[in-house]
C-alpha cells in the first residue's frame, strides 16, 4: 500500500463530481465550483446603502434586519461558491485538509466563509480523521439549500445592495443556461426543441421555438393582423386574465396580451417588422379613436397629433389609458406634415373666431347657422388682422370697439381705427379721419395733411362757395393753418358737411393723444358750439323768437355728435321752441356751408369763436356772452 | 410548407394512434394531408346517440397559423351547426381571431364532440333550433332523433 490515500481519494472525488478541478502543478490541490442553486425562488432584500454604511461591505452582507424601504427580488440561483481544497502531507491521518472558500461578488459575509471553510475540520474529526473531501462537499452543498443558515424565518434573504446587479445577472445567466439545456416540446412545430432555439414569452413563460415564433408573427404582421401577436397558446390570456382577477381583486385592468416590440426584438424578429408592428399598433389605436382627425392633404392624411396616442418614437409603443378628455379645440396638427388645420371644416387653420361650416354637411346649413350666417354678414365685418367677426354698437364707455379705438401704443394694437378699412363704410360718417377712409377716395390730399390744421366751419363755407357741388363725394379739405387757432398744436377738424358727429372724432383723438384733461364729451359740445356759433350772432337775429336762453339751452343741446343727429327726438320735454331752435340751427349751418353768401367771416365773428374756443377748452363755454342773443 | 406537412404528419399519427372518444379518423385521400375525414359517434346520453357522423376536416395551407375548417357532412339538428348540406359550425376556437396557432386538431374535434353534449344555444347559427333548445326540450330531442333516423344512421 505504497499508494498515496490522497490520491486515492481525489481519483474517487473527480469521477463523482466531474466539474472538480485539479490544479496542474500541484497533484493535491483541487477547486470546484458549487452553485447555490435554490429549488424554489427566494426573496432577497437591498436594503438601502445608507443602514450599512457603518460596516464595511464584505461583513455588512447578509445580516437579517427589517428594514422599510428595501428593494427585494426573487431569486434562484445566487454566485456559485469557489471552494480551493489543498491536502497537506499527512493527511487524512494527522493534518485537515486546508480549505479557502470565496464567491464573486463577495456576497457572503467573511464571517460565514470562515465558518464554513473551519467545518472541514470538525467534520473530519468527526469521521475520525479519515477522507473527508466527499463529506465536506456534499454538507456544502446541502448547507447551500438554505444559503448556509442565513434565510431568516420570513424565508428571506438580505444582501448588501452593492453586489446588486452582479446577483441580478447571475441569476439572469444561471436562468438562461438553464433554459437552454432543457427541451421543450414546441407547441407549434410539435417538435422538441432545445432551450437554446426557444424563447419563453415573458408575460406567460410559455415556450415555443424561435423559428415557430418567427414564421407567425411575420406572417400576422405583413397581413396587418396585429390583434394575432400575442402568445400562441390557446386561451392563453383568458386563463391569465382569470388568474389575474383570483390574484387581485383589485386590479381591474387586464392583463397586458400583445406582446412588447421589444420582445419581438428579442425572438428576434427584424428591425424593420417590429418597426411595422409599432407603426400598426398605434394606427389601430387612432381608429379605434372616433374623436382621431385626419390631416385633409389627399397625399398625407396622417393623424392629428394627440396627447393620448403619441406618435411612437423607436420600437417604443406608448400604452397609457388615461381616458382623460383632450382638448378638443378646432385646431388640429398633423403629427406627420405638420399642417395645421381646423377639425370642423377641414379647411386649412383660419383662426379661432372665423366661422366655418362643418366638412360633414357641405350643403346642409341648419337654419339657426343659416340666420346666424344671415347675421353676420348683414351686422358684421371682420377685424382686418384676425378675422374676428365684429359688430359696431353704440355705448360708450363699454365701448366693444376698444379694440379699433384705443392708439397704438408702443408694439400693441395695430388695429387702431381699421374697423372698417376694408369695408365700403356702413354710412356717410364712417372713415373721415384716417387715412384709409376719405382720404383715399380723395387722392389729392397728401397723407398726414389731416393733422396739422384747425379746420372751422368757415374755410369750408370758402371752399364749398368755389363752386364743389355739396352732395359729391365729399371733397378733401383744403390744408388750411387757422392763423389765429387759440392753440396752434390743435389737430384738426371735420369736414363740417358731416355737421356735429362728424367733429367729435377728432377731438377724441386729441383728447387720447394726451390733451388738457377735459371731457370729451363736454369737449365735443364745445367745438360744436364753436362751430356752429359763428353764424350764432347773424342767426340770432332771423330765428326772431330765439330768446338768449333759448340759443344757449340749444347749444347745450348740440353736445355731443348722437344728440344733433337725433336732434328731433332728444329734446325730451324741452319744448318745441327749442326744438324749432335745433332745427333752426342746423338748417343754418346747411345754409352757411352751402350757400354762396358768408365767404368770410368777420373779425367779430372770429374774436368770438377765440374765445368760445378758449373757454370750451377751460370748459367754460356757459360763460360765453351771448350778446348777440340779447340783439 | 415542410414545417406544416411535418406538424399535420404528427398530429395524424397521434389522432390515429389513440383517437378522441367516439371518433375515427383517417385521410379522405392517401396522398393530401390536407383533407381529413373523422367519423363520430354521436355521445351517448345525448339525443344524438346513435347517431354517425361524418364530419371533414379542412387544413389551409398556412395551418397551423390558420384555423382549420370543419363541417358536418352529416345533417344534424343542432342551434351551432346550419341545417343544410354545408353543415358549418359555429366553434369559438376556431374563429379566425380567436385561433391560435398551438390548437390542435384533437382539441377541435373534441370541442365538436362536446358541442353535442351540450349545444350553445346562446351563439346560434339556427336561431330557431336555439329557441327551441333552450324552451322546448323535447321537441328538440324529437327533431334530433328524427334527423338521426333520416341522415345518422351507420351505413352497413
Amino acid at each position: 500500500m505504497d499508494e498515496d490515500p490522497r490520491d486515492i481519494e481525489l481519483s474517487t472525488i473527480t469521477a463523482i463530481y466531474p466539474e472538480l478541478q485539479l490544479d496542474e502543478n500541484d497533484p493535491h490541490r483541487l477547486s470546484i465550483e458549487l452553485p447555490v442553486s435554490l429549488s424554489k425562488p427566494l426573496t432577497v432584500l437591498f436594503p438601502a446603502v445608507a443602514g450599512a454604511a457603518p460596516l464595511a461591505p464584505a461583513q455588512t452582507a447578509p445580516v437579517v434586519t427589517a428594514a422599510a424601504d428595501v428593494d427585494s427580488q426573487a431569486l434562484s440561483n445566487l454566485p456559485a461558491l469557489q471552494v480551493n481544497i489543498t491536502l497537506p502531507n499527512g493527511y487524512p491521518q494527522d493534518k485537515p485538509p486546508n480549505v479557502s472558500i470565496s464567491t464573486s461578488p463577495p456576497w457572503l459575509s467573511n464571517d460565514i466563509i470562515r465558518r464554513l471553510e473551519t467545518e472541514v475540520v470538525r467534520l473530519w474529526e468527526e469521521i475520525g480523521r479519515d477522507q473527508v473531501i466527499f463529506t465536506y462537499i456534499d454538507d456544502l452543498q446541502r448547507s447551500s439549500d438554505d444559503v448556509f443558515g442565513l434565510v431568516d424565518s420570513k424565508g428571506t434573504l438580505e444582501v448588501t445592495p452593492d453586489h446588486k446587479i452582479a446577483l441580478l445577472d447571475y441569476d439572469i445567466n444561471a436562468k438562461r443556461k438553464a433554459f437552454e439545456k432543457e427541451t421543450f416540446d414546441c407547441g407549434i412545430c410539435l417538435d422538441p426543441k432545445k432551450g437554446s432555439v426557444c424563447h419563453k414569452m415573458l408575460d406567460c413563460g410559455h415556450v415555443f421555438c424561435i423559428q415557430c415564433l418567427q414564421d407567425f408573427y411575420n406572417n400576422a404582421i405583413t397581413e396587418g393582423d396585429v390583434a394575432a401577436v400575442t402568445c400562441l397558446t390557446p386561451n392563453c390570456a383568458k386563463e391569465r386574465e382569470k388568474n389575474a382577477i383570483e390574484e387581485s381583486s383589485l386590479k381591474q385592468r387586464k392583463p397586458r396580451t400583445f406582446i412588447n416590440p421589444s420582445e419581438l426584438l428579442q425572438i428576434p424578429l427584424e428591425q424593420e417588422m417590429v418597426k411595422r408592428y409599432v407603426m400598426l399598433k398605434h394606427k389601430i389605436k387612432l381608429e379605434s379613436d372616433k374623436n382621431t382627425a385626419y390631416c385633409p392633404r389627399s397625399w398625407c392624411q396622417g393623424a392629428a397629433r394627440s396627447k393620448r396616442h403619441k406618435k411612437p418614437e423607436g420600437f417604443e409603443v406608448v400604452d397609457s389609458d388615461e381616458e382623460e378628455d383632450e382638448d378638443t379645440g378646432l385646431l388640429a396638427i398633423c403629427e406627420d406634415c405638420g399642417f395645421a388645420f381646423c377639425t370642423r371644416c377641414d379647411q386649412g387653420w383660419h383662426g379661432e373666431f372665423n366661422y366655418c361650416i362643418p366638412k360633414d354637411r357641405k350643403d346642409a346649413v341648419t337654419e339657426e347657422e343659416k340666420a346666424s350666417l344671415e347675421y353676420l354678414r348683414l351686422h358684421s365685418t371682420p377685424c382686418p388682422t384676425c378675422a374676428a367677426p365684429c359688430q359696431k354698437s353704440h355705448g360708450y364707455p363699454s365701448n366693444p370697439y376698444k379694440h379699433f379705438n384705443t392708439q397704438p401704443s408702443g408694439d400693441q394694437n395695430s388695429c387702431y381705427m381699421r374697423l372698417w378699412e376694408l369695408e365700403g363704410g356702413d354710412g356717410d360718417d364712417v372713415g373721415i379721419d384716417y387715412e384709409g377712409g376719405d382720404a383715399m377716395r380723395n387722392a389729392n390730399v397728401a397723407a398726414g395733411q389731416y393733422g396739422e390744421h384747425l379746420e372751422i366751419v368757415q374755410p369750408r363755407a370758402a371752399q364749398q362757395g368755389q363752386g364743389e357741388p355739396r352732395n359729391e363725394a365729399p371733397p378733401a379739405p383744403v390744408p388750411h393753418r387757422e392763423p389765429e387757432a387759440p392753440q396752434p398744436a390743435q389737430p384738426q377738424q371735420p369736414r363740417p358737411e358731416r355737421v356735429a358727429v362728424a367733429r367729435e372724432g377728432p377731438l377724441v383723438l386729441r383728447i387720447e393723444g394726451g390733451a388738457p384733461a377735459v371731457r370729451d364729451q363736454r369737449e365735443g359740445g364745445a367745438h360744436e358750439a364753436g362751430a356752429a356759433n359763428p353764424r350764432a350772432p347773424p342767426i340770432a337775429n332771423q330765428r326772431g323768437n330765439g330768446g338768449r336762453r333759448g340759443g344757449h339751452r340749444g347749444n347745450r343741446q348740440a353736445r355731443g355728435g348722437a344728440e344733433i343727429n337725433q336732434h328731433n327726438n332728444r329734446n325730451r320735454g324741452q319744448g318745441a321752441a327749442r326744438a324749432n331752435n335745433n332745427d333752426a340751427r342746423v338748417r343754418q349751418a346747411q345754409v352757411g356751408r352751402n350757400g354762396p353768401q358768408n365767404p368770410d367771416l368777420n373779425p367779430q365773428q372770429e374774436a368770438w369763436i377765440r374765445q368760445f374756443v378758449q373757454l370750451a377748452l377751460n370748459d367754460e363755454e356757459d360763460l360765453v356772452e351771448w350778446d348777440s342773443d340779447d340783439d | 410548407m415542410a414545417a406544416s406537412q411535418k406538424r399535420i404528419t404528427k398530429e395524424l399519427q397521434e389522432c390515429m394512434d389513440l383517437p378522441p372518444a367516439g371518433m375515427t379518423i383517417s385521410l379522405a385521400s392517401d396522398s393530401d394531408l390536407s383533407k381529413w375525414d373523422v367519423v363520430l359517434a354521436g355521445p351517448p346520453g345525448t339525443p344524438y346517440a346513435g347517431g354517425v357522423y361524418s364530419i371533414t376536416v379542412t387544413l389551409p395551407a398556412e395551418y397551423p397559423f390558420k384555423a382549420p375548417q370543419v363541417n358536418f357532412a352529416t345533417r344534424i339538428y343542432h342551434p351551432n351547426v346550419t341545417n343544410d348540406s354545408l353543415g358549418n359550425i359555429c366553434l369559438g376556437l376556431l374563429k379566425p381571431e380567436n385561433w391560435k396557432p398551438a390548437s390542435r386538431v384533437r382539441a377541435v374535434l373534441e370541442a365538436v364532440r362536446q358541442l353535442l353534449v351540450e349545444p350553445n344555444p346562446e351563439d346560434p347559427l339556427e336561431t330557431r333550433i336555439a329557441d327551441e333548445y333552450k324552451n322546448n326540450r323535447p321537441e328538440f330531442d324529437k327533431n334530433v332523433k328524427s334527423y338521426v333516423a333520416r341522415y345518422a344512421k351507420a351505413s352497413k
